[in-house]
C-alpha cells in the first residue's frame, strides 16, 4: 500500500524484446502468508460459530434468574429485546434463543459444538504456525513490528480514514498521510494484533481446555473463570479486526487484494526497483 | 488503483547515479582495499539493521505475465475457497443445517468418523499431558463456592441409600465383592482436599471433598492383571421424567490411581447429600465433572475401553483437563 505516484517515463529501451513494456512488480506477501491468511477465514467462522454454542451451555454474563422465565442469560435477554422491538420478529418462536439461532450453531448442542470447536481449534494453531513460517521465510516480519513513532503515525492515520468520506462528500482536500514502509502505522498495529491475538486466543483456550494439567497459564490469566472472559473478548478483537479490514481492503484496490492472493503488487518504489537492478 | 501500474521502466544512466550503496556489484572498483573497505560497511549495516524493515526486491514481468499468474491464483484459491465452504457446510451439525435451509440429511459415517478422529487427537494429547506425580491445586476454605447440583436428569429419592451396596467386579480374586459405606469408612484411611469440579458446560466450582483413595481400594481388591480400565456405574441414576437410566462412564486406571482420585464420602465437612451423590461418589479432579460419577453401586474392572454414557451422546472419551 505504501506507494509513490508514479512518474511517466519514456518508454523502455533496453528490452526492446519485449512485444509490451514490461510491469514492475515486488512480492509482497509469501506463499504460506496468503495460503494461512484465507485459510483463517472458514477456521475463525468456524471457532466463533461454535464457541457461542458452546457459551450458550454456560454463559459468563448472567443475572439472578428472572422469577417469572427464570432467565439468567444476558444473551437471552438480548434475543428477547430484539424480538420485541424490531418490526418483523414479533411472531419468533423463542426470542431466548434468537442471538444462538443467529450467531452462533445453535443453542443446545454442546456436544457437536465442543467437537467441532477443537478441530477448529487444532486448525488454527497448525494454520498459525504456517503464517509463522511465512512470515520468517519472506522476511514479512520486519514490517509488522511497531515502532517508536508508531503511536503518533497511527492516529494520524485513523484520523485520515475518519475524514476520508466526508472529504470524499464535500470535495475537500484530504491529504494521506506520508510513510515510507509497506504498512503505514495503523495497519502495522492492526496486523501485529493479530497474531497476539491469536496466540492469546490459544493461551487462553488450553488453559480452559486444560485447567488441571495447565493450570500454571490458567494463573496467568487470573484464574480459570477469568481465562473463559478473556477468551470470549478475544474473539472480539477478531471481528473488530475482521470489519474495517475488509472495508479497507476493498477500498485501497484490486492491487492490494490481489498481492493476498498471487502474492505480486505493482505498487513499486522507484528506488528499490534501482537498488535491484543495480 | 490503476495509476500505480507501473509501466515505466528506467533509463540505466538514472540508476547508476542514484544506485544504493548496499548493492554489492556497484561500480566497477577493483583495488583491494576499497572493496574490502564496502564490504565491511554493508556487514555494518546488516548488522545494525536485522529489525530494519528490508525494502521489497522488485523484478520487471510483463503484463501478460502478471495476468496469467493472477488468472491463476484467483482460481486455484477460489477453488480452495469452494472446497473450504463444501468441506465446512459438511461438517456442520444436522439441526444447524436444517435451520439454514438444507433439508438433505448429511449425517454420515465420514462426518462421524472424521469429527471421532479429531476428538481422539484431542484425547491423545490430555492422555500424554496426564501424570500421576503432579497433583492438582488445591485451595483453601476461604475459596470455597456454591456447588449446584448438576444431575442431568431427576435427582434420585434418597430411599436407595439405607440400602446402598458398593459391588466390585473384575477382580484378580475373580470374586465379586460387595461392600457397605461402613466397610469403606472405616477400613480406608480418609483423605481431604479442596479442589476445583470443572464442568463440560464451562462452569466450575471450589469444593471440600473427604473420602477414601481409590487407589487404596485397588490395592486392597486388586484388578485382575489385563485390567486397563474400570466401568464406574450408578443404578441408581434417573432420566429427566424420573425412570431408571443407569449412568455408566469409563475411567483410564492410571487416572484412577493419581493420588487426588477420592471415592468422596464428604462434601464441605458433612456426609454426602443425595444431590452430590450419597453416599459414596467418584470424585476425580483431573476429569471433567462429568466423570464424577454420583451415588457409585458398581466398579468393573475391564482390559478393554468400557462404553461411557456421554462419549455416546457426541462427548470425547478420556475427557482429561
Amino acid at each position: 500500500m505504501s506507494h509513490s505516484t508514479p512518474r511517466a517515463s519514456e518508454p523502455n529501451s533496453t528490452s526492446t524484446l519485449l512485444e509490451e513494456p514490461g510491469v514492475l512488480v515486488a512480492k509482497k506477501h509469501h506463499l504460506l502468508v496468503r495460503w494461512s491468511h484465507w485459510l483463517n477465514v472458514p477456521i475463525l467462522l468456524g471457532l466463533i460459530l461454535s464457541g457461542i454454542s458452546i457459551y450458550w451451555a454456560s454463559p459468563i454474563y448472567q443475572h439472578k434468574p428472572d422469577p417469572i422465565t427464570g432467565n439468567f442469560d444476558v444473551a437471552a435477554d438480548i434475543g428477547i429485546w430484539i424480538c420485541t422491538h424490531v418490526p418483523g420478529l414479533h411472531q419468533y418462536g423463542s426470542p431466548p434463543d434468537w442471538i444462538y439461532n443467529h450467531m452462533s450453531l445453535g443453542p443446545g448442542m454442546l456436544a457437536l459444538a465442543l467437537r467441532l470447536h477443537w478441530l477448529c481449534a487444532y486448525s488454527f494453531m497448525l494454520n498459525g504456525m504456517v503464517y509463522l513460517a511465512g512470515l520468517v521465510m519472506g522476511g514479512g516480519w520486519r514490517s509488522l513490528l511497531p515502532r517508536r513513532t508508531d503511536l503518533f503515525d497511527a492516529l494520524a492515520m485513523f484520523w485520515y480514514y475518519l475524514g476520508f468520506p466526508f472529504a470524499k462528500l464535500t470535495r475537500h482536500k484530504w491529504p494521506r498521510p506520508r510513510f515510507n514502509t509497506k504498512y503505514n502505522a495503523l495497519q502495522r498495529a492492526a496486523y501485529f494484533s493479530v497474531p497476539v491475538a491469536g496466540s492469546l486466543s490459544v493461551a487462553t483456550g488450553w488453559s480452559m481446555h486444560k485447567p488441571m494439567r495447565l493450570h500454571w497459564l490458567a494463573w496467568l490469566f487470573g484464574g480459570y473463570n477469568a481465562a473463559r472472559v478473556w477468551h470470549f473478548c478475544l474473539m472480539w478483537v477478531f471481528i473488530l479486526f475482521i470489519a474495517p479490514h475488509v472495508i479497507l481492503v476493498f477500498a485501497d484496490g484490486w492491487d492490494t487484494l490481489r498481492s493476498m492472493i498471487v502474492g505480486w503488487s505493482t505498487r513499486v518504489k522507484r528506488s528499490e526497483a534501482i537498488a535491484n537492478e543495480r | 488503483m490503476s495509476d500505480d501500474k507501473k509501466t515505466d521502466s528506467l533509463q540505466p544512466e538514472e540508476i547508476r547515479s542514484t544506485g544504493s550503496p548496499l548493492s554489492p556489484k556497484r561500480g566497477p572498483r577493483t583495488d583491494g582495499a576499497a572493496s574490502s573497505v564496502a564490504v565491511e560497511s554493508l556487514a555494518m549495516k546488516k548488522a545494525q539493521g536485522f529489525f530494519e524493515e528490508r525494502s521489497l526486491p522488485a523484478i520487471e514481468m510483463t503484463p501478460g505475465r502478471l495476468r496469467y499468474l493472477t488468472r491463476r491464483d484467483v482460481l486455484l484459491f477460489g477453488a480452495g475457497a469452494v472446497a473450504a465452504l463444501a468441506g465446512g457446510g459438511f461438517l456442520l451439525p444436522q439441526d444447524t443445517l436444517s435451520r439454514l435451509g438444507v433439508r438433505r440429511n448429511t449425517d454420515s459415517p465420514g462426518k462421524e468418523w472424521f469429527l471421532n478422529k479429531a476428538l481422539r487427537i484431542d484425547d491423545d494429547v490430555a492422555e500424554a499431558l496426564y501424570s500421576r506425580d503432579r497433583r492438582v491445586p488445591t485451595y483453601t476454605k476461604s475459596q470455597i463456592t456454591p456447588l449446584k447440583n448438576n444431575y442431568n436428569g431427576a435427582t434420585p429419592d434418597p430411599g436407595y441409600i439405607s440400602g446402598w451396596n458398593l459391588t466390585l467386579d473384575g477382580l484378580a480374586s475373580g470374586l465379586s465383592i460387595s461392600l457397605d459405606i461402613r466397610n469403606l469408612t472405616t477400613r480406608f484411611s480418609m483423605h481431604e482436599q479442596i479442589t476445583r469440579l470443572v464442568c463440560v458446560e464451562g462452569w466450575s466450582a471450589i469444593a471440600w471433598w473427604a473420602g477414601l483413595r481409590f487407589d487404596d481400594l485397588l490395592r486392597a481388591y486388586p484388578p485382575m492383571s489385563q485390567a486397563k480400565w474400570v466401568r464406574v456405574e450408578s443404578s441408581v441414576n434417573l432420566d429427566a421424567s424420573g425412570n431408571p437410566d443407569i449412568y455408566f462412564m469409563s475411567l483410564d486406571l492410571a487416572t484412577a490411581r493419581h493420588p487426588q482420585t477420592l471415592l468422596a464420602t464428604h462434601l464441605n465437612g458433612q456426609a454426602l447429600t443425595v444431590d452430590h451423590g450419597a453416599p459414596l461418589r467418584l470424585l476425580v479432579p483431573v476429569k471433567l465433572g462429568l466423570k464424577n460419577v454420583k451415588a457409585i453401586t458398581r466398579l468393573t474392572y475391564v482390559a478393554e475401553e468400557p462404553r461411557d454414557y456421554w462419549a455416546e451422546r457426541g462427548y470425547s472419551r478420556y475427557d482429561g483437563i
